[in-house]
């Protein structure tokens, strides 16, 4: 295989702020992308949900930007923009023709420095509305949109930061108040709390000089969150399950695994050791329940990496009409009993480390996802060279380190099961409107 | 439920905000904006196999994952009405085994060499995708050849499919977007329309599907000369197009094929312009689609002006439908706007989730931005839209799988990228008078609309809108 290598230039501002550069000039545009190193993890008791609505804020105006001119501007100028919230971090980027790239720094340095003069209840009650009906829309109206939320309830113990959703709870947003965005700013928007990575067709010069002008002068405010310094979280011991009956149109299983942090050989080998269980289209699980016993009419596995102290593993199954889900459940756990007893083929492994391959490079091919990445690895695990050596890392697992990852985090007594059952008197077809009703069991 | 109200942490601030803003430098002068160099959409190098596959290929140095998209008009509208999705499972089960292969075999030997491959119809026809790395690009081509011409359609896995497409029906229909879409083209065609029902089928039509079916619809309507082959990638030190005729050179049609037939007009219902309400009891928010005739690609005067109107009504925030419903009134996450253009004529499409008990009033005023529309847009509106979808065209045709998406979607219209280029031209000399003309063409107030959710609460002000008759059905 021929390795990439992309182009990868690093400083570090005095305030703090770390910037990348990574020149390419086959496309006239330029991707800036900005991680801000605050998430739902960081969220406190009674607020969740408030490090995603704070986002929506960042896009109302700041000192210097007219509500809604964030957006105007850049649209304007040929720029396409978002953000996102997740349980490590926060992130916001925009893709530009190379001559707006100073117009994209200007408007982000004047909302991560000068936010909170243009911060009005009008605008959080507003964005709070809005957050609530992204919350319905992505989650409370939709059947299965809950699950997820409650994996995260049952695999993680209550007050562990990634016990809770980064969407929140309906009566965490309710309770935000303006005293809340300026706490929740003072504390981790600044320059040292971040990273910030520019690539497309820039000059490595270029771009290093427009960001001191713009992110230069501004002051350390924020508090450094320390990565590292949660402590692992080591699998279950015992499996345990929450099931929850609503008119969902099957039976859907999900089985959820505690992997190592993101960032480290043994999640990679976890994490092909579940493409090798139920990640690809060969995978023995599809293989059996899906293609010949055809008990399930879907399967799929991933892992889901995170950076404090702990990742997540899942399997997730829809169970055909008229099977018993335990039967499908049994299968599952044999298989992972099986992988555990003699670890993947050779085949297997080539299979799993392709796919991977592919994907990544998939990934890369943009400036924007490979903005992304460089950030995303450099603000959580102080490698923004990532990009370049993930690939000879996954090439260089071996099967013997599969193993002893499936042994390790991948037991059947390991499993948290989350069951999404269909009601037995509603069928298959009725409203899933029930979905939003939130059951004993998941603490929030 | 822990979530505890009474006890805020010590991030809890104290109750009067701090500015916090005093020690901030101020900041520089606004830069402005320097031109953007001029952008020319990629076009193909055309190429035509001795077999009558088209071969459109981009060289995309850089791009180290090449993208192949096979689209073949299979009309849809020729399945056996009683049989409908037969197309759809051929899709799904072409690798499911060859004549080499079983099911698994072939699933390990696209995977081990990291090949993507799926496939699946829709209304315009078969689509087919690969995506692999540059150096296995001739392993993946052979698999390609070995799905298009020896497929063995095995018995056990057409019955797999048969039932996991089942399943999906009754997913489709838990879902308000999807069940709102169903219920929009049920009601804007005439029952006659093959486009008044789904693409795969319906579970009394996709249940009498039989392997015979499969193998039957294969026959007659895959085949090379109406299909087009786009790859785009990086072709550095590779011949391409050596190595496509190498593979499916040798593809050739079955004695049973047919060309297909021209496709027949879909016919607009000539009650279309009503409201349906897919009544689903304690949802908390309401499905809004609403959607009257718009254009296909060949209108008269052209086809610039709406993408333009679909970003200036529901293309971002700032769009008049987001500005109002989203971002002053707080009913929507978002609100989307979309000419879509069909082979013969197109579609107008307006759709978003509102807060169930802003159901009435999100409607109203929906419609009432839209029917406003027909006063026409500023030109200060017309020119943010033209400088977004002109100058942000570099990026969105940026990647291989981008460029082949566009391609091989034009491709079932008899079109290139040459057309998308055409029409960024067109967009840069656009003026407010013709996006204005361009939408009261087609726009005249008469809308088709469907609103999934608990109709208990609303149904009567609905009515009380006088919009439209009014009917209700099951979810």
């Amino acid at each position: 295989m021929p390795d990439i290598s992309y182009p990868l230039a690093e400083r570090t501002l005095p305030n703090g702020l770390r910037v990348l550069v990574s020149e390419d000039h086959t496309v006239p545009t330029v991707t800036l992308n900005i991680w801000v190193k605050v998430g739902s993890r960081d969220e406190v008791v009674g607020r969740t949900g408030f490090a995603h609505l704070f986002e929506h804020l960042m896009f109302q105006g700041s000192r210097n930007v007219p509500s809604g001119e964030h957006f105007s501007s850049l649209l304007a100028a040929g720029g396409r923009l978002n953000a996102s919230t997740w349980f490590d971090r926060t992130n916001y980027f925009e893709t530009v023709p190379k001559g707006a790239l100073e117009l994209a720094l200007w408007l982000e340095a004047d909302r991560h420095s000068r936010l909170l003069d243009a911060v009005t209840q009008e605008n959080l009650d507003n964005q709070r509305d809005v957050v609530k009906e992204e919350k319905r829309q992505r989650y409370d109206n939709a059947p299965y949109g809950n699950a997820m939320r409650d994996v995260y309830a049952t695999i993680f113990p209550e007050g562990h930061p990634y016990h809770h959703p980064t969407i929140g709870s309906m009566a965490d947003l309710e309770a935000a108040t303006l005293a809340d965005v300026h706490a929740f700013f003072a504390q981790h928007y600044g320059p040292n709390n971040s990273v910030l990575t520019i690539v497309g067709d820039v000059t490595e010069a270029e771009a290093f000089e427009l960001v001191e002008r713009h992110f230069g002068p501004l002051p350390p405010t924020a508090t450094r969150r320390v990565e590292g310094a949660m402590p692992p979280l080591p699998p279950l011991t015992a499996p345990v399950r929450f099931e929850h009956r609503a008119a969902v149109p099957n039976d859907r299983l999900y089985l959820a695994f505690r992997l190592p942090a993101d960032g480290t050989t043994d999640f990679l080998a976890a994490g092909l050791a579940l493409d090798i269980l139920g990640g690809l289209s060969s995978s023995r699980m599809v293989e059996r329940l899906v293609r010949t016993e055809t008990i399930a009419t879907g399967l799929s596995a991933h892992p889901m990496g995170l950076a404090g102290g702990v990742s997540l593993g899942i399997i997730s199954v829809d169970v055909l009409d008229e099977v018993d889900p335990a039967v499908v459940e049994r299968a599952i756990c044999e298989e992972l009993d099986r992988f555990a007893a003699h670890g993947p083929t050779e085949e297997e492994l080539e299979a799993a480390v392709a796919e991977t391959e592919r994907s990544w490079l998939s990934a890369l091919a943009g400036q924007d996802e490979r903005a992304d990445q460089i950030s995303h690895y450099a603000a959580l695990y102080d490698d923004p060279g990532y990009l370049n050596s993930f690939l000879d890392q996954v090439r260089a697992v071996t099967a013997a380190q599969i193993h002893e990852a499936a042994t390790a985090y991948l037991l059947p007594q390991q499993r948290a099961v989350v069951a999404y059952l269909v009601e037995p008197d509603a069928g298959g077809s009725e409203s899933p409107g029930d979905l939003t009703s939130v059951q004993a069991g998941v603490a929030q | 439920m822990s979530t505890d109200l009474g006890a805020p942490t010590a991030a809890q601030p104290v109750a009067q905000p701090e500015t916090g803003s005093q020690d901030r430098p101020v900041a520089l002068p606004r830069p402005e904006v320097t031109p953007a160099e001029p952008f020319a959409v990629p076009v193909p190098i055309r190429h035509r196999l001795d077999n009558g596959l088209t071969v459109l290929s981009y060289d995309m140095p850089g791009q180290y994952i090449h993208s192949l998209r096979l689209a073949i008009p299979v009309p849809v509208h020729q399945e056996p009405v009683d049989k409908e999705g037969v197309a759809t499972i051929m899709a799904r089960t072409l690798d499911e085994g060859t004549a080499r292969h079983t099911a698994l075999e072939f699933a390990r030997l696209l995977e081990r060499r990291g090949v993507a491959l799926g496939a699946g119809v829709g209304e315009s026809g078969l689509s087919m995708d690969i995506d692999v790395a540059k150096r296995h690009l001739d392993y993946a081509l052979d698999l390609l050849r070995q799905c298009l011409t020896e497929p063995a359609f095995p018995q056990d896995q057409v019955e797999r499919h048969v039932a996991t497409r089942l399943a999906e029906i009754e997913q489709e229909r838990s879902v308000a977007g999807h069940r709102a879409a169903a219920e929009f083209w049920s009601t804007y065609f005439d029952p006659t329309a093959r486009a008044s029902r789904p693409v795969g089928g319906r579970a009394e039509t996709v249940a009498t599907v039989t392997r015979d079916d499969v193998v039957a619809f294969h026959a007659r309507h895959i085949a090379p000369d109406q299909a087009t082959l786009v790859i785009a990638g990086d072709f550095g030190g590779i011949d391409v197009i050596d190595s496509i005729t190498r593979a499916l050179g040798g593809w050739t049609a079955a004695s049973a094929y047919q060309a297909p037939p021209p496709r027949p007009s879909a016919e607009v219902a000539s009650d279309r312009a009503r409201i349906v309400v897919v009544d689903r009891p304690e949802s908390v928010q309401t499905e809004i689609l609403v959607g009257c005739p718009g254009p296909d690609r060949r209108v008269a005067g052209g086809w610039a002006p709406y993408p333009l109107l679909g970003f200036l009504l529901g293309g971002a925030p700032t769009s008049r439908l987001d500005a109002l419903l989203r971002e002053d009134k707080g009913y929507t996450y978002g609100v989307r706007a979309s000419f879509r253009p069909r082979r013969r004529d197109g579609v107008f499409h307006t759709s978003g989730s509102v807060r169930a008990d802003a159901t009435v009033d999100a409607l109203r005023l929906l419609l009432g931005v839209l029917d406003d529309a027909r006063e026409g847009f500023t030109a200060e509106e017309v020119q943010h839209g033209v400088r977004y979808l002109t100058l942000t065209a570099p990026g969105r045709y940026a990647t291989a799988d981008a460029v082949a998406d566009e391609a091989a979607a034009l491709a079932y219209d008899g079109l290139t990228t040459e057309f998308t280029g055409h029409t960024l031209r067109e967009l840069a000399g656009m003026d407010a008078e013709r996006v204005g003309t361009a939408y009261r063409r087609f726009v005249d107030g008469q809308w088709t609309v469907v609103l999934v959710g608990d109709a208990a609460g609303f149904i009567d002000e609905i009515r009380e809108l006088g919009r439209a008759a009014v009917t209700v059905v099951p979810t």
